[in-house]
């Protein structure tokens, strides 16, 4: 208590002084709120940022092992190369299933695709005597390249990368689409192929495969393909024309229908850190994947859009760590001039029997106490000016959230839909709740000065204050009274 | 008069003015046996003081005078604990000084009174009694009060009491700071030159005030001094004398 009253009497005493110092905490402490405010905000924006990836991992061709020792200018090397790819053992959803239960995998999802007939629909096409480069060319044949359609069917929303990515965006949809499209014979075709066909929602389609058997789907959704999608300079239709889009169970009972059907499957892992992919690989191998296959991840993806926010994230550490030194500096000299101004009294408080510990007490209880004032002071000054500052600092990112959030939203249908009985946020939230991969958006930084920053706050101070206060607590033990005395006398 | 040498070459007692020691050999406050000291940066055989022995009585007061470089401050400041002995120890009330705890010595045992009196001149005459107090941890329920009665007790009325100290005349300070060394009730005053920057009149008047402290509060009292008037007053005068080196002997 006595050390409080000398301390409070002491403050009192040196008014100007005292107002000096904490005029200079009051500045550091707005500038460690602003900054701290501006990291932590950028922090949570990255988060924010890269949770809208998931940690994915799909398998994919070794193209480097396959490519080794190829030398396309030689026959031999090329049979070589092809018999080397037939020879490649594929893999059939029992195994995806088997290589999904894992530690390292949290869930997967997968497309299916099998390629089959139209029955009652055409294939959109215009057939052309010029060669690609004359203008109306016809679509790129990909795997199923000797059928009419392609039908891709989905295990569940987090597969359909294509809306997610904006690939293909939903122009028409039923009001229950999303409640039904992954449970029966439902699909969503391309608009250019209900145009072809005139089809409408709620239309019914048949396809049939080699064999023969035929297959209805109703329509629940038209898509279209947006122009960056399209990879044919010279075509008339967009890639995805003859894609018909389905759920994963659907096409399951195809191929189970008919086991000759040719199908291809693309799995997705998701996994908790990217540190596991190596092990993971090899339980794959272990599981019986060919070794031709490979692990990719989505890590680059994921962090590719955060630089902007960590250049910012870095400023902030930078300026934060350069308001700390420099402030600690003027304190700490401060504090030199304050104990020699004060050796008189140091001397006469230690002859009268005052301990070192107590006088060092003293002096750093008037610093705590004045920087305490000057702390509080200080982060409410850097509350209010946060706001502004780290909304204007990180404007462009939170229209860039925001953006993802409404375009991911929309590629679904949402917005631009007529979902009656669905306010706006309602919606968003029954897709977020079948697992829609929405992105966290920041409309405004409101809450950038929260109890962490305080107490990220209160650390530093404190931490300032004690090493400003070694040069008191040093001459303090290190001053002779006798020898403070005698110089005084 | 005795004139009793003490050891070979520091300090001897000249004399004993109230000389009763059969009596007062059982009072012996303070004891110092064979104090050397030597300060840090010395050279070996350097020393500021060496081989001192005295023996401090309650009720007595003591001069200790010597010429400048006697080592009589250094003496002073081993007795008061600013300093520790080199050498040697000094036992206060049956304890070595070695062993107890110095900060608490000062500030209970003993009150320092020094020649340029050593207040905090930003305090009052009473804020610098109670600040003492307040070292000592003394449970007083009106500090002021007490401050105040001490200063009468000195000599000083109570409108000095809220008076800042530099406000306060020379004699008027070296009261307040003998005042605030009484504030703990200590069993040794120790006085460093405290008449030294002060007139004839006042000095009798602070001799006065130390003499009623040893005879009638049976208080020991040391004073180091240059002062013949002091060493009038003090009922026993010890004497140091210059330390030889070795290479002068």
């Amino acid at each position: 208590m006595f050390i409080l009253k000398n301390a409070w009497i002491s403050i009192k005493r040196n008014k100007g002084r005292n107002i000096l110092i904490g005029i200079i905490i009051l500045i550091i402490a707005c500038a460690c709120t602003i900054t701290l405010a501006i990291k932590n905000t950028a922090v949570d924006l990255i988060d924010s940022y890269k949770n809208a990836y998931d940690k994915e991992v799909t398998i994919s061709f070794n193209r480097e092992n396959m490519m080794k020792d190829f030398d396309p200018s030689q026959e031999e090397s090329r049979e070589n190369a092809k018999e080397k790819f037939d020879s490649i053992a594929s893999y059939t959803i029992s195994d995806v299933e088997s290589f999904a239960d894992s530690n390292y995998v949290k869930s997967y999802y997968y497309t299916y695709g099998v390629g089959l007939n139209g029955n009652n629909i055409e294939k959109a096409e215009i057939e052309s005597n010029n060669d690609m480069s004359n203008g109306f060319g016809h679509r790129k044949e990909e795997n199923m390249s000797s059928t009419d359609f392609t039908l891709t069917g989905y295990s569940s929303l987090d597969a359909m990368s294509e809306f997610i990515n904006g690939t293909y965006t939903m122009s028409d949809i039923t009001d229950n689409a999303w409640d039904i499209a992954f449970n029966g014979n439902y699909v969503f075709i391309n608009q250019e192929l209900a145009n072809y066909n005139n089809l409408n929602l709620n239309d019914k389609i048949k396809l049939e495969d080699e064999d023969g058997n035929t297959y209805e789907f109703e329509i629940i959704g038209i898509f279209k393909e947006n122009e960056e999608g399209n990879q044919e300079p010279m075509s008339m239709f967009s890639n995805s024309v003859n894609t018909i889009v389905t759920n994963a169970s659907a096409v399951t009972g195809i191929t189970k229908s008919n086991e000759n059907l040719k199908s291809t499957i693309n799995p997705t892992f998701i996994i908790d850190s990217y540190d596991n992919v190596e092990k993971l690989q090899n339980e794959f191998y272990e599981k019986g994947l060919d070794k031709n296959f490979v692990l990719q991840t989505n890590g680059k993806e994921a962090t590719s859009g955060v630089s902007s926010i960590e250049n910012i994230n870095s400023f902030a550490t930078t300026f934060l760590s350069l308001t700390l030194i420099i402030g600690g500096i003027v304190l700490f000299v401060i504090n030199m001039i304050n104990i020699r101004e004060r050796k008189y009294e140091i001397g006469v408080l230690r002859t009268i029997g005052i301990s070192k510990l107590k006088l060092t007490m003293q002096f750093v209880s008037e610093l705590v106490i004045v920087s305490l004032v000057a702390l509080i002071l200080g982060a409410g000054i850097g509350a209010v000016s946060s706001k502004g500052v780290s909304n204007s600092l990180l404007a462009n990112e939170i229209n860039n959230s925001n953006e993802r959030t409404e375009e991911t939203f929309k590629n679904f249908g949402g917005p631009n839909m007529n979902f009656e009985n669905h306010d706006h946020e309602g919606t968003k939230n029954e897709m977020r709740g079948k697992g829609m991969p929405v992105v966290q958006a920041y409309d405004s930084i409101d809450a950038v000065v929260d109890i962490k920053v305080l107490l990220e706050l209160l650390g530093i101070g404190l931490s300032l204050v004690l090493v400003s206060s070694i040069a008191s607590m040093v001459s303090i033990q290190r001053f002779s009274p006798l020898t403070i005395l005698k110089e005084r006398s | 008069m005795a004139n009793k040498k003490m050891n070979n070459y520091v300090s001897e007692e000249k004399e004993i003015k109230n000389n009763n020691e059969t009596k007062e050999k059982n009072n012996i406050i303070l004891s110092i046996k064979n104090a050397s000291y030597r300060y840090s940066d010395a050279e070996e055989n350097d020393y500021a003081l060496r081989n001192v022995n005295f023996d401090f009585e309650s009720g007595k007061i003591y001069a200790i005078k010597g010429r400048s470089g006697t080592g009589k401050t250094t003496l002073l400041s081993l007795i008061s604990g600013l300093e520790r002995c080199t050498e040697g120890e000094i036992i206060f009330d049956g304890k070595s000084l070695k062993d107890i705890n110095l900060d608490k010595y000062r500030n209970s045992d003993i009150g320092i009174v020094f020649q340029s009196y050593n207040l905090l001149p930003f305090m009052t005459a009473s804020e610098n009694i109670i600040l003492s107090m307040d070292a000592n941890g003394l449970k007083v329920k009106n500090k002021k009060e007490k401050a105040i009665e001490l200063m009468e007790k000195v000599g000083l009325k109570e409108i000095y009491a809220d008076r800042k100290v530099l406000r306060l005349s020379g004699g008027e300070q070296q009261r307040v700071a003998i005042a605030r060394s009484l504030s703990y009730n200590p069993k040794m005053i120790i006085a460093d030159e405290p008449t030294g920057n002060l007139d004839k009149q006042t000095e009798t008047e602070i001799l006065d005030i130390f003499k009623k402290l040893a005879h009638e509060e049976n208080k020991c009292v040391i004073i180091v001094t240059h002062s013949q008037n002091v060493c009038d007053t003090v009922d026993v005068i010890y004497d140091l004398k210059k330390v030889k080196k070795e290479s002068d002997k």
